[in-house]
């Protein structure tokens, strides 16, 4: 078989695969979503109190930022999962055995997610198509206005999406719940770096620009900026990306994207950068060999016989079988005992580090000001313990122990509490520093806030774990929330309550509530005869 | 105690029928649920295990419908499912006894029940080591400690013998014979010796249906006078396979010694003693034969 073709079959049957499960088609309704929200103006481009009329070139710039800037986000998360299927369908280790290089692997992977991101941009540019005969603001379709910013700005990014997927799957460190959470800050890092911060009015900004331009969002907001100023010389340079704000009062026509050489390049030059990306990857990729990684594994969970150990040897003459009766324990008690159980089992595994870093914190929070503690050091204390959290619901899918959990007597009523009084648990002792300062000060709203954070992000975690059966979805969200919420002190988002003005616990007591009722309904279509 | 198996059939989207029609009375003792990959094994073990709901029929544990009353089952009840993980990091000791709590046993005494069902397992040495690091005869035999831990009055064992050696699978056959006095034990397999070392009862499924249910020596009554030896050239090898049931051939210095099942004997065969081996394909084939004149 030669090269091209080995290289079509193997991303036909990544792409085969992962098209024909359900959660493609939650996949493209999040872009059919992103179409709306821009529809009904919940997603909004404006520049001070413009927008452009809905013309081909408008609509086409506008998906074409949407697409870039979000599904770069959710998008990584989507196809980070194409070697682990791998690995876990042990098709691997079958790929393993042919002639296939390291190289064609990762290039392979990279082209397959490129190609699930892509459709869901194809989605957004029929959305476009609609959205220009719904909004009727003008009748003319220009295919190449409104189709080329999809085209040149979004999938050049999705490419570079894809590969930077492919190289966190080969990274170790990166691969599970530790990358997901570094994504996105390496991801608002990609965005503060596009040099949209960098342009200035009236001034022509340098071409270099263009090749940091990760998402395209910069180019395509200097040439509208540009377009605006000779409409309204009074333009004062504003332009935001919005999401739910009132929709601007005035309108100008905007002729779309004027391409240039250099634009062209540099857009071409993140198809580049995928490719490199795509070959680091190989360099790091095991080949579905534990020996290859590059980071040691931990060595007490290696093979028995890597560890010098020899197996039991068992004898077929049986000894006599005496097992002790047993007694069950009283009600209240058996609780508790299934706690401590599932707390243990959360911070099993836990380097000495982590444990370290929560005292810090704690201590941190003990000692600091109480505007310090409550407003910089809890936040980070709240993000330290993400990766306990974001196993619970979900664990039992992903260690395959469904089957050995729920066939136990009272497990829906027992367990899943459990594990939420564990996660409530790990949330109160890792920011207990804060609940005592609060407490000590007398501080009821703040005591309130702290007590609605504590029980809300468990049972975030709780309700994401079972319905999606990974810690992704909650890795990622919740990072996108503290980053919004507390770090930035937003009301209605701050779920800790960091400033007087942004805490609002009732609402958080609310939704964990909410989640709460979600999880358990979750699981009981989970277990039979719940 | 008994278990009564009532009608029961599930099917699965796009109308897939994988048990119709399936209904069993037992009483203390070891059943062999023995039949061919994708006959319906999993999926009858998955719902006697509460895992699975069925979609017709009725499963009654004491004479309680488990759909009413699922946890008086799930309280007697120990299950070593044919696919199952366990948690890396957790050492076997731990695992266990998380898996106790889980199961409401009472800490101290399920301590020392953890102990002694290592011992049995013989997995005493590596108790403390982490389950990532085991083998996977070791996780099955962690496996078959934990379906233990409740002293449970009936244990649902589905496949369990895949990835242990030889004499673990002995050995295993030997603790079940020996758990089965008071308990019933239904052992789910496709390996026939495993089911003839320890069943007391096989009930016999293919295509989601029951084909038999008896004793063994009801089922070799059965296949009696209709088993023959004939020893052919290799040549004719193929030619026989196509007009007998075969259900062994051995290559000799003589020629092909064939193991052929059917009422009729062919010229030049003897008749031979028959094993449950044979009694199974045969009961296989005519249920094959009846479901294609259907």
């Amino acid at each position: 078989m030669n090269r091209s073709r080995l290289l079509y079959h193997l991303v036909k049957a990544d792409f085969l695969e992962r098209v024909r499960r359900y959660s493609f088609l939650l996949t493209l309704a999040f872009s059919v979503y992103l179409g709306y929200a821009a529809y009904t103006g919940k997603i909004m481009l404006r520049l001070d109190d413009y927008r452009g009329i809905y013309n081909s070139a408008w609509l086409g710039g506008l998906m074409g930022i949407v697409a870039s800037c979000f599904l770069t986000l959710v998008g990584f998360y989507i196809v980070k999962n194409s070697i682990q299927r791998d690995q876990q369908t042990r098709v691997g280790q079958i790929l393993a055995t042919t002639p296939m290089s390291k190289t064609f692997y990762t290039l392979a992977k990279t082209i397959s997610n490129f190609a699930v991101l892509a459709a869901m941009v194809a989605v957004m540019a029929l959305a476009a198509l609609c959205m220009q005969f719904l909004r009727a603001e003008d009748p003319h379709i220009h295919l190449w206005p409104l189709f080329s910013p999809l085209l040149l700005f979004a999938m050049p990014a999705m490419a570079f999406t894809g590969a930077l997927a492919v190289l966190f799957e080969t990274l170790p460190v990166l691969r599970g719940g530790v990358g997901n959470v570094a994504y996105f800050f390496l991801w608002v890092a990609l965005l503060a770096g596009g040099g949209i911060s960098d342009l200035e009015m009236g001034k022509p900004h340098h071409d270099s620009l263009y090749f940091r331009d990760f998402t395209g969002i910069a180019s395509v907001m200097s040439q509208m900026r540009g377009g605006l100023l000779q409409v309204d010389p009074n333009y004062k340079g504003g332009s935001s990306l919005n999401i739910g704000q009132n929709a601007p009062t005035k309108r100008f026509v905007w002729d779309g994207v004027s391409w240039n050489s250099i634009q062209f390049l540099a857009r071409l030059s993140w198809i580049g950068w995928a490719a490199f990306t795509a070959l680091i990857a190989a360099i790091f990729f095991h080949r579905f060999d534990p020996a290859r990684e590059w980071f040691p594994q931990k060595r007490r969970i290696l093979p028995a016989w890597a560890n010098g150990v020899t197996e039991p040897v068992v004898h077929a003459v049986q000894k006599n079988v005496h097992l002790t009766p047993l007694t069950r324990s009283a009600p209240t008690n058996r609780f508790a005992h299934l706690v401590v159980s599932e707390l243990r089992l959360m911070l099993k595994g836990l380097p000495w580090w982590w444990y370290l870093g929560a005292a810090g914190l704690f201590i941190a929070c003990l000692a600091s000001p109480l505007g310090a503690s409550r407003q910089g050091i809890v936040v980070a204390a709240w993000i330290w313990p993400i990766l306990l959290w974001s196993q619970m619901g979900c664990r039992e899918a992903h260690w395959s122990t469904e089957s050995l959990l729920f066939s136990c007597d009272h497990v829906l009523w027992r367990q899943l509490p459990a594990t939420w009084s564990a996660g409530v648990l790990i949330a109160l002792l890792t920011g207990g520093g804060l609940g005592i300062r609060l407490l000590i000060a007398g501080e009821t709203n703040g005591v309130l806030a702290f007590l609605a954070g504590a029980l809300f992000i468990p049972s975030l975690a709780l309700s994401l774990g079972v319905w999606s059966g990974s810690s992704k979805p909650f890795e990622a969200l919740y990072t996108v929330w503290w980053y919004i919420g507390p770090m930035h002190h937003v009301p209605g988002v701050d779920f800790i309550g960091t400033t007087s003005e942004s805490s609002q616990p009732l609402r958080f007591l609310v939704l964990a509530l909410f989640c709460l009722a979600a999880a358990f309904l979750g699981r009981r279509h989970k277990v039979a005869y719940a | 105690m008994n278990l009564t198996i009532a009608n029961v059939g599930k099917c699965y989207r796009g109308n897939l029928w994988a048990l119709r029609n399936f209904s069993l009375e037992l009483k203390p003792g070891v059943l062999g649920l023995l039949g061919p990959n994708g006959a319906g094994k999993t999926t009858t073990m998955s719902i006697l295990a509460t895992i699975t709901r069925a979609t017709e029929g009725h499963v009654s544990w004491n004479g309680v419908d488990i759909a009413s009353q699922p946890n008086m089952l799930r309280s007697v009840l120990g299950y070593l499912p044919q696919d199952f993980g366990v948690y890396p990091n957790l050492n076997a000791v731990e695992f266990l006894e998380y898996l106790a709590a889980v199961k409401g046993l009472d800490a101290t005494t399920s301590r020392r029940r953890i102990d002694e069902l290592l011992n049995l397992v013989n997995l005493a040495d590596v108790r403390k080591r982490p389950l990532g690091g085991f083998s996977g005869g070791m996780k099955q035999r962690v496996g078959i400690a934990q379906a233990l831990l409740n002293d449970p009055q009936l244990l649902i064992v589905d496949e369990p013998t895949a990835g242990l050696d030889p004499e673990e699978r002995v050995r295993f056959r030997n603790l079940l014979s020996d758990l089965s006095g008071e308990r019933i034990v239904i052992l789910s397999t496709h390996i026939v010796s495993d089911v003839e070392a320890t069943a007391t009862d096989i009930a016999l499924i293919s295509q989601g249906r029951l084909v038999a249910h008896a004793a063994p020596e009801e089922l070799l009554q059965g296949v009696e006078g209709k088993v023959w030896e004939w020893v052919v050239p290799s040549s004719e090898l193929n030619t026989v396979k196509q007009r007998y049931v075969v259900s062994n051939t051995i290559r000799r210095s003589d020629g092909v010694h064939v193991r052929i099942l059917g009422p009729d004997r062919p010229a030049g065969s003897q008749p031979v003693l028959p094993t449950l081996e044979d009694a199974y394909l045969f009961a296989l084939s005519n249920h094959r034969a009846g479901a294609v004149a259907a």
